[in-house]
């Protein structure tokens, strides 16, 4: 099934550019594994090298935040859009 | 013929109580309030021109910079004159509030908010914004709102992109909640690295500052209860559903437990390196940084080169030597308060 990954601006940089990137997962953890494979310096920025997200990110699909739901083990259904949230620092 | 009898204290709010939630009885609360700024750039200029002209009857204005030319794309509050006269930006801000409200109270101090002070800024507060630019001073926020129990409302802005979340102490989930930890040194893009516009900046103190009308007007039902995220280019408002954050256990903070950054034990340590015209910052307990990604952010800012062991900027007058376990050396002040916003503007904390 296909997903979307929604990047913010500040990470698009490390995938050329892209808005959001069509990704086939069934969780979200299928859906970071693919990420890393295909944009490294991008998942970096994401997960740390212990595989966990990072802790000022913030993941969400939809409109709910991963502990909501069953963590990097959520399952994923087509359409689903999966958004990573860094934390926004200036002011 | 009859004199116009003088204006009464209340008139110039005329069309604010006439919306019914704020109505008179919200107005004499807002001119009983008491909020604190902290940081009066973009979003503070912006938290400051709305709540004076509001009527919130005293407002505690708190910075550490001075005012440069690139400020007045986006910092509401000042103008060439105050570039030309070099002032702090706490003095031009309390200088040009006043002329737009004489009867309110605006205290103004030229300080790094910091663990030392940051209790004494809170003093007879009713509630703390955010129009800081780093997240070493946001944790900082959060820990003081926690013990001392007074609402804030985070803000965050760089780019088009946009945060904010109110937090109530024990009825909301806080910063610390929503992010386990400040991001490490470098890990996020600045407003000197990743440039800023000015409407997302009006957008997100708005929001902040009509967070604060619905708080001190006594009408904390109609606070929101999510998180607030805007992405004005890409025209993107996402708001995401915070409940059960806090029930699921809440934050050490929330708990009561501990407050590292209100104790000193996390945030950055600095110390003048006399006869170097120079300040060193240190991170303790925070993750190290990619050197070369900080140095892709900042192309374009200044000279940059680097190696594996460092990084150095050159800007304006100042030399940043930067390390990946976060530590830098800020040549060019012996000034601690500049030094971290020097380090705040350009490497991110």
């Amino acid at each position: 099934m296909t997903i979307l990954v929604q990047i913010p601006p500040v990470l698009r940089y490390e995938c050329g550019g892209a808005r959001e990137l069509a990704v086939a997962a069934a969780t979200v953890r299928a859906a970071l594994l693919q990420l890393k494979r295909d944009y490294p310096d991008l998942y970096r920025n994401v997960c740390d090298e212990t595989g966990a997200v990072r802790r000022h990110v913030n993941l969400f699909v939809n409109n709910s935040f991963l502990y909501q739901r069953d963590g990097l083990d959520t399952e994923l259904v087509s359409g689903d859009v999966l958004h990573i949230m860094p934390a926004v620092s200036g002011g | 013929m009859n004199e116009p009898s003088p204006p009464g204290p209340l008139d110039r709010y005329v069309r604010q109580m006439r919306y019914s939630p704020i109505g008179e009885e919200g107005q004499r609360r807002l001119l009983d309030s008491r909020v604190l700024i902290c940081g009066c750039g973009a979003l503070g200029s912006v938290l400051a021109n709305t709540l004076a002209r509001a009527g919130v009857g005293h407002l505690r204005i708190v910075d550490r910079d001075f005012l440069e030319l690139n400020n007045l794309q986006r910092q509401v509050l000042y103008d060439e004159q105050d570039v030309e006269a070099g002032i702090p930006k706490a003095i031009a801000a309390q200088n040009r509030l006043r002329r737009i409200n004489s009867q309110i109270e605006i205290e103004a101090f030229v300080a790094d908010v910091a663990p030392a002070n940051i209790a004494g800024l809170l003093e007879g507060v009713d509630l703390l914004l955010d129009g800081t630019d780093n997240f070493e001073t946001r944790f900082l926020l959060n820990d003081a709102s926690l013990k001392f129990r007074i609402p804030w409302v985070y803000g965050g802005c760089v780019g088009a992109e946009g945060q904010t979340m109110t937090i109530l102490p024990g009825e909301t989930p806080c910063l610390r909640c929503l992010l386990q930890d400040a991001p490490p040194p470098g890990s996020t893009a600045t407003c000197d690295s990743a440039g800023i516009v000015a409407p997302i900046i009006n957008v997100i103190a708005s929001f902040q500052a009509c967070e604060a009308l619905k708080i001190l007007a006594g009408h904390r039902e109609a606070i929101s209860r999510t998180l607030n995220l805007i992405e004005m280019w890409d025209n993107r408002l996402k708001q995401i559903n915070l409940d059960g954050l806090l029930a699921a256990g809440g934050c050490p903070g929330c708990r009561g437990e501990e407050y590292p950054w209100l104790d000193g034990q996390r945030g950055s340590q600095t110390a003048v390196l006399c006869g170097r015209n120079s300040v060193q910052l240190s991170f303790p307990g925070r993750e190290s940084l990619s050197l070369e990604m900080l140095a892709r952010q900042l192309e374009g800012v200044g000279r940059v080169t680097s190696n594996r062991y460092l990084l150095r900027l050159a800007v304006d007058d100042y030399l940043l030597t930067v390390f990946p376990d976060g530590r830098a050396i800020i040549g060019g002040t012996e000034d601690v308060a500049e030094a971290r916003s020097l380090y705040a503007r350009y490497i991110g904390n």
